[in-house]
């Protein structure tokens, strides 16, 4: 009977201290990103005793805490939250370029350039008016150009970091590929593989960031990565991913298939959404300002005539289209005597006269003119940084919640290990206790014989 | 926080801090904003603030800028039409000294007296002088009686008429212009009734008075006392009714101007009521934000202290 009582309280002594080790290494990593609280699961040793007394105690299995769902909802919600931010960080540069309401916007110069015509409508024959349009007209084409260059550099900064989101990404999803197969072998050899897949899941949360990707675990350890249903690793195959299309429909094609990715999460999402859609709206809308400018001057003008009765249509005071092409007549420029203010053509009467310049002021508010245009661009440029503010704001505590209950399965809680540590702790120093008192047992009994 | 559990959920250090940094960067985001908005005293700094006040700002603002150029286009009338008022009062003046003159030759007692006559005529010629130059009168550099014909000169030396066109407008509100002058020949009329023409065969009322005076025959000092007297008096009345225009229009633009800044204080409080913050609520949502930034700082401080591990030992 001592033989068996003390190998089993040996047994209990190891499978005790082997409990301490998991807890020491959970805690060891309670800060470490992407560790998974491990759990070392004790299961009873088969005695060979004839009454049935088992044969102590072992560590089976030391397992991983894990919920595939949370784990799926984390990854979801992070992936959304990185779509957002990335939008929310081109938009909110894009609205930066257009400083308004403000005295120095886009808006502000077009009110000085209609004023500019009510002073040249006070005295046409002095070349100061004139000159003075054709200054604030030149102030708004470089402006106007400005601004779409600007855009411009947007659009050029967000494709470039498409292209560097894209090219981590296929680092990771070989490294994911490669940790598979590593992974699979260290399982199958009865190698302790937790750590290789602590480092899988912290590579598939940064897939979820940067492209929105779902994965899935078989059982064998296995992870597989997929984006809209393409699969872009399975087992020991990765695909590569690659940036294709122009502005407007560009978009990241598996290079195994050609096939597009039909993102929805991740930085690369929110990335080509601006790309595509927001910044060429904005420079669409920029270019309808500049031509719809050009188209309401000019228009005005060929109804006036010059102070010697030439006809204005002859002399328009926009050339070019588009808020870059757009470029104030070179001729009207090297002579603002060409300006058509007056409103007649007949002479001596077109020398003085202002009228054509009067009903050009005028325009400041007409329906549908560049001033209305541009300020609905405004609005709707701020009515999108704005969703996208609050977006970002609902997804934060969205993602953050989801993170939350991810954690309080996968994550280390100090103090649930410090009960753990305390009930291993008793179970070791009552092992310990019976050795002793087996001990003693013994010696009692020899001390009798 | 849906618990997807279904149980109480196990808080671990790392989820609290994530959550404390959270909160923290929350308030510093709403922190920053209150603090520009106090700052700028604006409510709305940029479009994503609040994008339909923006655009109605950039909207009264435009109406702003109009309105304050109303005012500015009335008070550039306003002195083109007091310019013409005191023109037309020193014109009427000369033109009544003139008068003086033909009525003081209605007795007979100037016959046989040509010195008298003669430095009747002199006067008269003066006056013709005088009134061209004031035809002349000039604003800036602009002739105010020239229409938008001629910039600089509305007759020439023969006083013929060289503007042309009809008297130039400030638009001193939507749609409303109004001129800022009258033409030559409304004022000074045209041929031999007109005042100014020096053209022989076609003298205008004071060079015809000015030639018959000189004549200085019985009949030609009747002619002067009569019909030329009857025509001086008509472009008197003429004069004067010009005047009346111009001062009406000045009453006019005086209404605009007033008008004008009236609109504009209008739209200021208007936009002060979209763009002011309001402060003394900003004020304070910044000392609540602020209070509640250094209760997660310190939250955040105390974040790893309580534990069990501190009460084993």
């Amino acid at each position: 009977m001592g033989n068996l009582g003390l190998s089993i309280a040996a047994s209990g002594l190891d499978a005790q201290q082997a409990v301490m080790d998991t807890i020491s290494q959970n805690l060891a990593n309670a800060s470490t990103t992407g560790y998974v609280s491990e759990n070392a699961n004790i299961t009873t040793l088969p005695g060979g005793d004839a009454l049935g007394i088992g044969g102590g105690a072992q560590v089976g299995t030391v397992t991983q805490a894990s919920d595939g769902l949370l784990q799926a909802n984390a990854s979801q919600t992070s992936g959304a939250l990185a779509q957002v931010t990335a939008l929310q960080q081109v938009l909110t540069s894009a609205q930066a370029v257009f400083p308004e309401p403000g005295s120095n916007g886009i808006s502000a110069q077009l009110s000085s350039f209609w004023q500019a015509w009510d002073t040249l409508a006070q005295n046409p024959s002095d070349s100061a008016g004139g000159a003075q349009v054709v200054d604030l007209a030149q102030n708004l084409t470089t402006a106007l150009s400005q601004a779409s260059g600007q855009l411009t550099q947007l659009q050029d900064s967000a494709q470039s970091q498409l292209g560097s989101v894209v090219g981590q990404t296929n680092t990771t999803l070989a490294q994911v590929a490669e940790l598979n197969t590593q992974i699979v072998a260290a399982k199958g050899s009865g190698a302790d593989p937790n750590a290789l897949i602590d480092q899988q899941n912290r590579l598939l949360s940064t897939l979820a960031t940067s492209i929105g990707a779902v994965s899935s675990t078989a059982d064998n350890g296995s992870a597989t990565v997929r984006v809209g249903g393409i699969t872009l690793v399975q087992g020991s195959f990765a695909d590569t991913l690659q940036v294709s299309g122009a502005p407007g429909s560009m978009a990241i094609t598996s290079a195994s298939s050609g096939a597009a990715l039909p993102t929805t999460g991740g930085n690369a999402s929110g990335l080509l959404a601006a790309i595509n859609q927001y910044l060429p709206s904005y420079q669409s809308q920029l270019n309808a300002v500049a031509n719809n400018l050009a188209s309401t001057v000019n228009t005005q003008l060929a109804a006036g005539y010059t102070a010697t009765g030439a006809s204005g249509a002859a002399n328009p005071l926009f050339t070019g289209t588009g808020a870059t092409g757009l470029t104030v007549n070179p001729a009207v420029a090297a002579n603002s005597q060409l300006i058509a203010a007056s409103g007649t053509s007949a002479l001596p009467d077109a020398t003085n006269d202002g009228s054509n310049a009067q009903a050009m002021a005028n325009l400041y508010d007409a329906p549908g003119g560049p001033d209305l245009t541009y300020q609905a661009f405004i609005q709707s440029l701020g009515t999108q940084v704005q969703t996208t503010n609050n977006q970002v704001q609902a997804q934060t505590s969205v993602a953050n919640a989801a993170q939350a209950n991810l954690q309080a399965v996968v994550g280390v809680d100090p103090n649930q290990q410090m009960v753990q540590m305390l009930a291993t702790q008793q179970a070791f120093q009552a092992s310990a206790q019976l050795i002793q008192t087996v001990s003693t047992m013994m010696q009692s009994l020899l001390t009798a014989v | 926080m849906t618990d997807i559990m279904g149980g109480a959920i196990t808080y671990t250090p790392s989820i609290i801090a994530n959550q404390l940094v959270s909160n923290i960067n929350t308030d510093q985001t709403e922190q920053a904003a209150l603090e520009e908005q106090v700052s700028t005293g604006n409510a709305v700094n940029q479009p994503s603030d609040d994008p339909a006040a923006a655009a109605q700002i950039l909207q009264i603002n435009a109406g702003l800028a109009r309105s304050q150029q109303y005012s500015t286009n009335a008070t550039d009338g306003l002195g083109w039409l007091s310019l013409g008022n005191s023109t037309m009062n020193q014109i009427l003046s000369a033109l009544q000294s003139a008068q003086q003159a033909v009525l003081s030759t209605s007795g007979t007692q100037l016959t046989g007296n040509p010195n008298a006559i003669q430095s009747l005529a002199t006067q008269v010629k003066s006056v013709l002088k005088e009134v061209t130059q004031l035809a002349n009168t000039q604003y800036g550099n602009q002739a105010i009686f020239a229409g938008t014909g001629n910039v600089t000169t509305a007759y020439d030396a023969n006083g013929n008429y060289v503007g042309g066109g009809s008297a130039p407008t400030r638009t001193v509100g939507p749609g409303q212009q109004i001129p800022v002058s009258v033409t030559g020949p409304a004022v000074f009329g045209t041929g031999t009734t007109g005042l100014l023409s020096t053209t022989p065969g076609n003298l205008g009322v004071l060079a015809q008075i000015a030639s018959d005076l000189s004549t200085g025959t019985t009949a030609s000092l009747t002619q002067v006392s009569t019909t030329d007297l009857q025509n001086l008096q008509s472009a008197i009345s003429q004069v004067e009714n010009q005047a009346a225009v111009l001062g009406a229009n000045y009453q006019q633009m005086q209404a605009f101007q007033q008008q004008a800044t009236g609109t504009q204080q209008a739209l200021q409080s208007e936009l002060s009521g979209i763009q002011s913050a309001n402060l003394p609520q900003a004020v304070t949502q910044l000392s609540q934000v602020q209070n509640s930034y250094q209760d997660a700082l310190w939250a955040t401080s105390k974040v790893t202290q309580d534990s069990l591990v501190q009460f084993l030992s």
